[in-house]
């Protein structure tokens, strides 16, 4: 995995000098000062990310929306371990490649904040958000008490078509239950196929999953756009089953994708409110 | 075949809620009774199995029947309930894989906790054979494998002490309640959707239910005398449900699953309603049956097949889901997609029960 340090870099270097982090977007800030070198800031938000491995490089707009991420930005501070929960989705721990997004995304934190313990356990919740999946993840929350939860969602709900109204109310109260506790929270949205891209409800079913990001300032990684954004770059390679391949493809990158959107998401200043790559287009 | 039954009434009635809350957001999910309560039809239908352990394991004149013969017919009830779980599992798997290669879509091999399966099939495949993983949706009968295997102990305890067996189910349960002991599920990291462990409380009381009402007037007084409780407490868990009021799992004090409504660990406040819904609901078959003769023949008749009927159930409730998302779903194709289950069930329970009375065994077919 081709992760740099810099963000690492970034955030001990701010650390050891007792800063508080500056926003990689945010040139015209004082903190930007304090930033060492070029590497340091995140690259355009419209050009590929060079600090994601070849294979899984998108633009920063594609990718994430950004907000802080406090609890986390804490027990950094406070150089105690970092205990992450992962939700949904496929996550067993073990052998195949494509089968231990728990395992790379520890190792992919561990590698951008290597001054710092990272402990990251995994959950798979099967049922819908808007009926009683919901409750469950406030149980598993309880269960392990993490600082962040990265939760996959909406996948179950999108393909058993509940309303998007009310699936998108019970997200919304489950993350503001998260938050509420002083737990961060950053969701993934779902994947893109082509057979769903001119899928109505399911494109609806994604920028709900926005709307709820931004209405309650939470990062979200935006799988959505990222695999479409790798799709179209795969054009031209287009065979049968291409569409497997994209899926698995998504899912080697999505510990890359979300430790990047964590670390970016860090590099947001305490004092303003959050910002939005994609907004700024 | 024997004539209609609370026992067969009510577990049909468990069949079809379970089969219509396994289809997520049809219009038909709003009017199941598991939405006006903290409870829902999986409590009925392991009460009534225990219940149905009390009735198995007499002879018909109300002996206790050998206690080896008690063990090797729960024993062998176990490997039947296991074969057919496979058999679910590994259809569910079939349609799932089969969906998402004839619709281009990928995201169908990951449904319902599938994705293991098809993308870590070395660990995944010993964790669906061994139990250890669990299909979205598919997991009350690896719960009724565990208790069947449980099932010998408890009964063989009562047989000395009714009490005793109670005693020795209330202290499992609370145990595990406090001390949050689960089985974990592999290879994906987490616990059973329904720990066993926890609910084989209400299996045993389902038996000593059956066993008090044989030989306990007072437990029949008793029962008439508290449905104006078990009212209150319907009235209440409607209400609960109704504003979606529930503790907050991080706020409560510890052991937290004493205070929480959590369906895994059978929380102390969903046994509470779900007694309080057997105690209200109790004289309803009583009124029901004479009135409404054709739909209590079908759903008992849905109850005296339970095993076939919730197999079929699980797979054409996943069948059900897979049509809604192909075709948008709406109101006509729920009422098509769940017709045509309703229809699927009642045809298992004819066909289970012409073929055990049909003279010719299938095998010599």
């Amino acid at each position: 995995m081709a992760l740099t340090l810099s963000p690492a870099l970034l955030v001990g270097v701010s650390l050891a000098f007792g800063l508080s982090l500056g926003s990689p977007s945010a040139a015209q800030t004082p903190q930007a000062a304090e930033i060492p070198g070029p590497q340091a800031t995140a690259p355009s938000p419209e050009a590929p990310d060079p600090s994601l491995s070849p294979e899984c490089r998108v633009p920063g707009s594609k990718l994430y929306t950004l907000a802080k991420l406090k609890a986390v930005k804490k027990a950094l501070r406070e150089h105690r371990a970092v205990h992450v929960l992962t939700i949904g989705g496929s996550t067993s721990g073990g052998l195949g490649a494509a089968a231990s997004y728990p395992v790379k995304l520890e190792d992919a934190l561990t590698r951008s904040f290597p001054d710092v313990e990272v402990e990251v356990d995994s959950r798979g919740v099967s049922g819908e958000i808007a009926f009683g999946a919901a409750e469950r993840l406030r149980t598993m929350v309880a269960e392990i008490e993490p600082d962040l939860v990265v939760w996959q969602v909406g996948g179950n709900d999108a393909l058993a078509r509940v309303e998007i109204e009310g699936f998108a109310q019970s997200l919304a109260e489950t993350v503001a239950w998260i938050k509420s506790h002083g737990i961060d929270v950053v969701l993934v949205d779902p994947q893109y196929t082509a057979s769903l891209a001119k899928d109505d409800y399911y494109n609806h079913f994604v920028q709900a999953i926005q709307k709820v990001a931004a209405s309650e300032q939470v990062p979200l990684v935006q799988r959505y756009e990222a695999m479409r954004y790798l799709a179209a770059r795969a054009k031209g390679e287009a065979v049968a089953g291409a569409g497997f391949r994209l899926a698995d493809l998504g899912y080697r990158c999505m510990a890359e994708h979300v430790t990047r959107a964590i670390t970016v998401s860090l590099l947001q200043p305490d004092v303003t409110g959050s910002t939005s790559p994609a907004a700024a287009h | 075949m024997r004539d209609p039954n609370a026992i067969d009434f009510w577990r049909g009635v468990a069949l079809i809620t379970i089969f219509i809350n396994h289809i997520p957001g049809n219009v038909f999910q709003n009017y199941t009774y598991s939405q006006y309560g903290i409870s829902d039809a999986a409590e009925l239908f392991v009460f009534l199995a225990g219940w149905s352990i009390g009735i198995a394991t007499r002879g018909r004149d109300g002996t206790p029947e050998p206690a080896g013969r008690t063990v090797l017919r729960l024993l062998s009830r176990m490997v039947e309930v296991y074969r057919a779980q496979l058999v679910i599992t590994a259809i569910a798997l079939a349609m799932l894989a089969g969906a998402a290669l004839s619709l281009d879509n990928p995201l169908l091999v990951e449904w319902h906790n599938a994705g293991p399966i098809f993308g870590d099939p070395i660990q995944a495949t010993v964790g669906w054979v061994t139990l250890l993983h669990q299909l979205g949706f598919f997991n009350i009968l690896p719960l009724y494998v565990v208790l069947l295997g449980l099932a010998p102990v408890f009964v063989l305890i009562a047989r000395v002490h009714l009490g005793l067996a109670l005693a020795a189910s209330l202290t499992l349960y609370a145990v595990c309640l406090v001390a949050e002991i689960n089985i974990p599920t592999w290879p994906v990291e987490g616990h059973w959707f329904f720990n066993p462990l926890c609910w084989q409380l209400l299996l045993v009381l389902g038996f000593a239910a059956y066993e008090w009402r044989r030989d306990s007037e007072r437990f029949l007084a008793w029962r008439r005398r508290l449905m104006p409780a078990g009212l209150v407490i319907v009235a209440l868990g409607a209400v609960l449900s109704w504003f979606n009021l529930r503790p907050d799992p991080l706020s409560v004090p510890e052991p937290r699953l004493l205070f929480t409504f959590d369906k895994s660990y059978l929380s102390p406040a969903r046994l509470v309603h779900f007694l309080g819904v057997l105690l209200a609901f109790q004289a309803v078959f009583g009124w029901v049956q004479p009135r409404l003769t054709w739909m209590t023949r079908q759903l008992a008749a849905l109850g005296r097949n339970s095993l076939a009927v919730f197999s079929v159930g699980s797979v054409a409730s996943l069948g059900a889901q897979l049509v809604r998302f192909w075709s948008g779903g709406g109101f006509a194709v729920d009422i098509f997609v769940v017709g045509c289950g309703f229809a699927a069930l009642s045809f298992t329970a004819w066909f289970v029960e012409w073929r055990s009375r049909s003279p010719r065994p299938s095998s010599s077919v």
